[in-house]
């Protein structure tokens, strides 16, 4: 209880901190880069033509709407993966911040997120474009979008805070992020249909019980297929999103004073 | 009853060497490996009243630096209380955080924001700050553009004239070139003369502490060798690193 109290006090008071800094670090990579910010609208298009070319014309895999399908899918995709890969080194490469003065280590992961987030908004934009070009019917179900993505965000922030401070002691677990992260990738149905691709009970099995794959598909369903995810699974996962965010900002907190020492 | 600012008690800090692991390394070790405990700093207790200067001396590697973050809150405590009594606190060292791919403009906001100080108030106190870093148009630059004499000007510049209450400065009053080391100088004495400002100044510039402080604390390997008057405790610390 006290370190929720704790947590909401840090948020309020760094909250303004995180926010400049995600800015000040996306005009910065504007400014640094020769293409500047078509690159956030470039990555995830190039990402979809490859695999519109692997899936399509390689496998001769038939998807309605391919291309909105598979850009959903990368959309969260990149904002899951690029978090957690940048979470555990997170704490080295503050280094030079965190050793010279106090601030609550989740606040780097909150400004990273916010980084992220901006992005992955750019991102849902093209979505819309897209669907506008397949002729996708817009309904009244996107509005429910804001759901979705808070639950990927909780349980991104929530992941994201245990393996930084993991990452902080443990030094190869960038590696096992990578093949965790790729292992993911595969079992998320990023462009593929869990659905009807995946034999019968697993692929209920898989949806459900990954939560990337159930946010992708939920994403689908409200974007594309005018349905709403399963109620309670959302609720489900929510909870599970609250709790790894709590043991994270408790770790955290706990050893936040030690970091300095190990790196 | 005099208003104490800081009080340090009986402060312990460890640091275990051989915390940081492989997976590899940890499954394939049956047999605990014996954690080496190096004490950093060995039970220290003192009091810093407010407005005093404080001058720590010591050899290097005795703790003074490990002492002064622990201060400014970077690092808890293992054994031992550290008391600020509410009071803001900022250090100053060679090499402030920046993030090396913002510009000097955008690191003075976020250095103050982490300093506790609203971002109005940075605002105000801006045009101050750039004037006396004396960097000019290079401040819209990104900080790993610049050279290690500006890195400290900057970063001298923010912790000076954004006031905390209690100014922790580690070994940084030969910073930049000549004219720049005059001012910084200056700067620091106009803060210590301020009686509403605690410092505590590392330095092995033994001249310069003479000037400054009002009280010394010598810290050998841990623990405090000798405190007292400046004089004092300056002529026993030279003599003592004659001997050696």
């Amino acid at each position: 209880m006290r370190i929720i109290k704790l947590f909401i006090k840090n948020l309020k008071k760094y909250f303004e901190y995180a926010l400049y800094s995600a800015k000040a670090e996306l005009k910065s990579e504007v400014a640094n880069s020769y293409l500047n910010w078509i690159w956030w609208i470039l990555e995830p298009i190039c990402m979809m033509l490859i695999y519109i070319f692997v899936v399509e014309i390689v496998f001769k895999s038939k998807e309605p709407n391919f291309p909105v399908f598979v850009f959903i899918g990368i959309t969260v995709w990149n904002f899951f993966s690029k978090m957690i890969t940048i979470s555990v080194r997170l704490v080295k490469t503050k280094k030079m911040i965190i050793s010279k003065v106090y601030l609550p280590k989740y606040i780097l992961v909150l400004e990273k997120s916010f980084v992220f987030a901006f992005k992955s908004f750019i991102s849902f934009g093209l979505i819309l474009i897209l669907m506008l070009l397949f002729r996708v019917p817009f309904t009244m179900y996107l509005l429910s979008f804001i759901i979705i993505f808070l639950l990927l965000y909780i349980i991104t922030f929530g992941l994201c805070c245990i393996i930084m401070h993991f990452g902080t002691y443990i030094e190869d677990l960038t590696n096992v992020c990578t093949i965790g992260l790729k292992f993911l990738l595969y079992f998320s149905g990023i462009f593929y249909n869990i659905e009807t691709k995946v034999p019968a009970p697993f692929n209920h099995i898989l949806v459900n019980v990954n939560p990337i794959a159930f946010i992708i598909d939920g994403f689908r369903k409200i974007f594309m297929y005018a349905t709403f995810p399963n109620i309670m699974i959302i609720i489900g996962w929510f909870f599970i999103g609250l709790l790894l965010s709590a043991i994270g900002v408790k770790l955290i907190h706990k050893y936040e004073n030690s970091y300095v020492k190990v790196i | 009853m005099e208003d104490v600012s800081i009080e340090v008690k009986d402060l312990k800090i460890f640091y275990r060497v051989l915390t940081r692991m492989s997976i590899k390394k940890s499954l394939l070790k049956f047999h605990r490996n014996k954690i080496i405990k190096k004490e950093a700093i060995k039970g220290l207790s003192f009091r810093v009243k407010k407005g005093e200067v404080v001058g720590i001396i010591g050899k290097n590697g005795c703790g003074k630096s490990t002492l002064l973050r622990a201060i400014a809150g970077i690092i808890s405590p293992d054994e031992g209380s550290i008391d600020l009594k509410g009071n803001s606190v900022s250090l100053l060292a060679i090499g402030v955080g920046f993030n090396e791919e913002l510009s000097g403009y955008d690191n003075i906001f976020l250095s103050g924001m982490l300093l506790g100080i609203e971002k109005e108030q940075v605002k105000e106190k801006l045009n101050e700050i750039i004037d006396f870093s004396e960097l000019e148009n290079d401040i819209y630059k990104p900080v790993r553009t610049y050279s290690s004499g500006m890195r400290s000007k900057l970063a001298f510049s923010i912790t000076a004239i954004l006031e905390t209450d209690i100014i922790l400065i580690d070994e940084v009053l030969s910073v930049g070139d000549v004219s720049f080391k005059e001012k910084s100088y200056q700067k620091i004495k106009e803060l210590i003369l301020d009686k509403s400002k605690t410092v505590l100044l590392v330095s092995h510039d033994t001249s310069v502490l003479l000037e400054l402080c009002d009280y010394m604390i010598w810290i050998s390997d841990g623990i405090i060798k000798k405190e007292g008057n400046t004089h004092e405790v300056i002529t026993a610390y030279e003599a003592f690193m004659k001997k050696e």
